[in-house]
Order: C-alpha cells, then structure tokens, then sequence
C-alpha cells in the first residue's frame, strides 16, 4: 500500500489541532487526491462516532455504571418486549446479587462520599481524566475536567479504606511521595472528585472510577 | 472550439463525471465548514457545483492549475461568503455557533452503529488508545506516558487499530 505522505495530516485536519496554512494545504490536498480522500472520509466517520459513543471504547473496570446500564438497555430493547425486559431485568439483578456476593473482594471499595442533610448537588458532575484504566506504573497526578472559577475540589482515594485526602483549587493533583508508596501493583484503587462553590456548598460530584497497577 | 456535435457530448459527459466526483468532496468540505447539521449544506453544494459547470462552460477554468485547485478555490470562496453572510445576519439574531456537532445525520446513523458494533469487538488495548487518542484529544506522547508505553506503540496501536475497523466494516 503506497501512502501518501499528507496521510499524516488526516487526525490533525478532522481533531481541528492543523495550522490554518496545513488546514487549506490539506482541504487543497484532498481536493485532488482520490486516495486520501477515502482515507478522510473513513477516517471521520470512525472519529465521529467515537465521540458521539465514547461509552463503546471505555472498558468495563473504567466504564460507569449509568452508560453501561443504557447500553445494556438499549440493546435489550431491540429483542424484548416491556414485559420480557422487565423478567430479564429481575433475572439480571439475582444474577448480579450472587456475583456480588460471590466475589465481595472485587467490590470491596466503599463509597467515600455520603451527601449529608445539608449537602444537595446541582449541576452536571465532574469528568475525570486521568487515571480512568488501569495504569502499567503508579499515577503520578489525578487530573479531572475544570468546572468554572472560584472552585474547591475535594479528591479522595480509596482501596479498601481511605487512602487519601485532599483539597485543592486547580484541576489536578500530584501524588505525594507517601501516597504513591501506599499504592501496591496488582491492587485496586478508586477515586472520586467533589467540588464546592466559594460558600463552601457542594456543587458537582464525580462517579468513583477504579484503576488497578498492573503488576509488570 | 466547443462548437462540433461530438466535442458537445464529449463536454457532457465530463461534466456528469465530475459531478459524480466532486460532489462527495465538496460536501465534506462544506459540512466541515458550518456544521452538518446546518440546513444550508445541500443547497451550498448545489450551488459551488453549478458555479463550477459554469465556469467550466464558459471557459474560465484554462487548466492553469489542477482541476482539484479550481474546484477547491471555488469551495473556499462560497463558504467564507456564507460564513460571511451568516456572521452579518447574526448580528441581529444571535445563533448558536453550528459546530462542534453532536449530532449524527440520519444518513450517518447506520454507518456509526457499524462503527460501534466493530469497536466494540476490539481488544481493550486498542479501545484504550483509541479513547485517549480520539476521544480525549491527547498527543501520541501524552498518551504514551499514560498508558505507559512508548509513542511509536501508540500511533502503532492507533494505526492498526483503524485497519481493524475498516477490515471488519468492508470500507
């Protein structure tokens, strides 16, 4: 296969990270060149629909559990009726009963987080970027998505019990040296993002994501 | 000279097939441009390709650059002048800005599912590159340091990976 040398330009034309003179360069570029612009058409498609359906690509340790739960449900609705759904979906909460009682170890991270009578939450929750799969080293920093100015994020990491906690006003944390040293390889680990307005009141709350340092 | 009865058909028939070829280039470049979801994107195609028939007919295009440059020229032009024409309009009737776009086109809705059924039967280590490569935007470095591997893997996971797709999709 004879690749065209302005192939490599196709990722950085469709993600919108091209110089504007790249940008015409390329536009001009496919204009006359059949190759690449199959290449580009194929190419944006595969990009568009992972940003539509990221939940797709998020794996099942990493994934929350609200998009798998419409995934599943989606597809569920194309073979079954109400009724038929509803059995498979009695059937289907037994059968997570017994997994969960059968393998309490890999469900062994509390929730850190309770929301007290005083406590409500408003708006959208916290995205968290990084680490969201399971990692070959120990994380270095947490980074989650920035909600606005004025913010206090309250980071927490868990295993079986609270490791960690921490305040902070940026969108990301560096791992203390002694908090690095408590995460083993081969252990689960989860965390969890809050954030609060200046009145101290609680604004968003994360999902708890889990990752797990590989062994190697 | 245009004017012998063959050299007439002759004409025709290039024209339909240019029409057959540029028409799919044109409206990428147009949808790129204002967003697919914008209402205009048909008739602003229609009217760049009959704007290049004409210039064509009338003998404006003399081959002085490829044939691909002309019709890209004549692309670039309508679409500043739309987004030129747009922006004045909204002056007095803010709209919201057409892209990034969220949404699928009809059209495009049965070719993503495809996508979807075929990223799903990737391997995890595929999945993830593509998630931060993608999804997350990150530089092959920066996706490199967090999957813990070296940036020639990552574009070497990304690449196979899109082989993948498209072997298991037939595109």
């Amino acid at each position: 296969m004879r690749k065209c040398k302005f192939e490599d330009m196709i990722d950085g034309y469709l993600l919108n990270k091209l110089s504007e003179r790249d940008k015409e360069l390329f536009e001009e570029h496919y204009f006359n060149c059949p190759a690449c612009f199959e290449e580009l058409q194929a190419r944006s498609l595969i990009i568009n629909t992972i940003k539509n359906h990221p939940e797709v690509l998020v794996s099942e340790e990493a994934s929350l559990k609200v998009p798998l739960a419409t995934r599943l449900k989606r597809e569920l609705a194309a073979f079954f009726n109400v009724r038929q759904l509803a059995m498979t979906g009695v059937i289907s909460l037994i059968f997570l009963a017994v997994i969960i009682a059968v393998v309490p170890k890999r469900q062994a991270l509390l929730p850190d987080f309770t929301l007290t009578d005083t406590e409500t939450v408003r708006g959208s929750s916290i995205t968290l970027i990084s680490p969201v799969i399971d990692m070959n080293q120990v994380p270095s920093f947490f980074e989650w998505k920035k909600l606005g100015e004025n913010v206090e994020y309250q980071i927490s990491i868990s295993n079986h019990e609270l490791l960690w906690k921490t305040t902070t006003k940026e969108n990301r944390v560096v791992l203390p040296d002694e908090v690095k040293a408590k995460i083993v390889p081969g252990e689960r680990y989860s965390w969890q993002v809050k954030a609060f307005g200046p009145d101290g009141s609680l604004i968003a709350v994360s999902s708890r994501v889990q990752f797990l340092v590989s062994t190697k | 000279m245009r004017d012998r009865p063959e050299d007439k058909l002759r004409a025709e028939e290039d024209i339909k097939e240019l029409m057959v070829r540029y028409r799919p280039i044109i409206t990428f470049r147009v949808r790129k441009a204002i967003g697919a979801q914008n209402t205009d994107c048909d008739d602003l195609v229609s009217e760049i390709l009959s704007q290049v028939m004409e210039k064509i007919t009338s003998g404006e295009f003399r081959g002085e650059s490829s044939l691909g440059t002309f019709v890209y020229t004549i692309t670039s032009r309508r679409i500043v002048d739309y987004i030129r024409e747009k922006t004045r309009v909204m002056k007095f009737a803010p709209e919201p800005e057409p892209f990034p776009d969220p949404q699928e086109t009809l059209e495009q809705k049965e070719m993503s599912e495809k996508v979807q059924a075929a990223l799903e039967k990737l391997k995890p280590k595929y999945r993830n590159a593509l998630y931060l490569y993608y999804y997350q935007e990150l530089s092959r470095e920066e996706a490199a340091a967090r999957l813990g591997i070296s940036p020639r893997k990552v574009s070497e996971l990304v690449n196979y990976a899109l082989k993948l797709l498209r072997k298991e999709m037939k595109i």
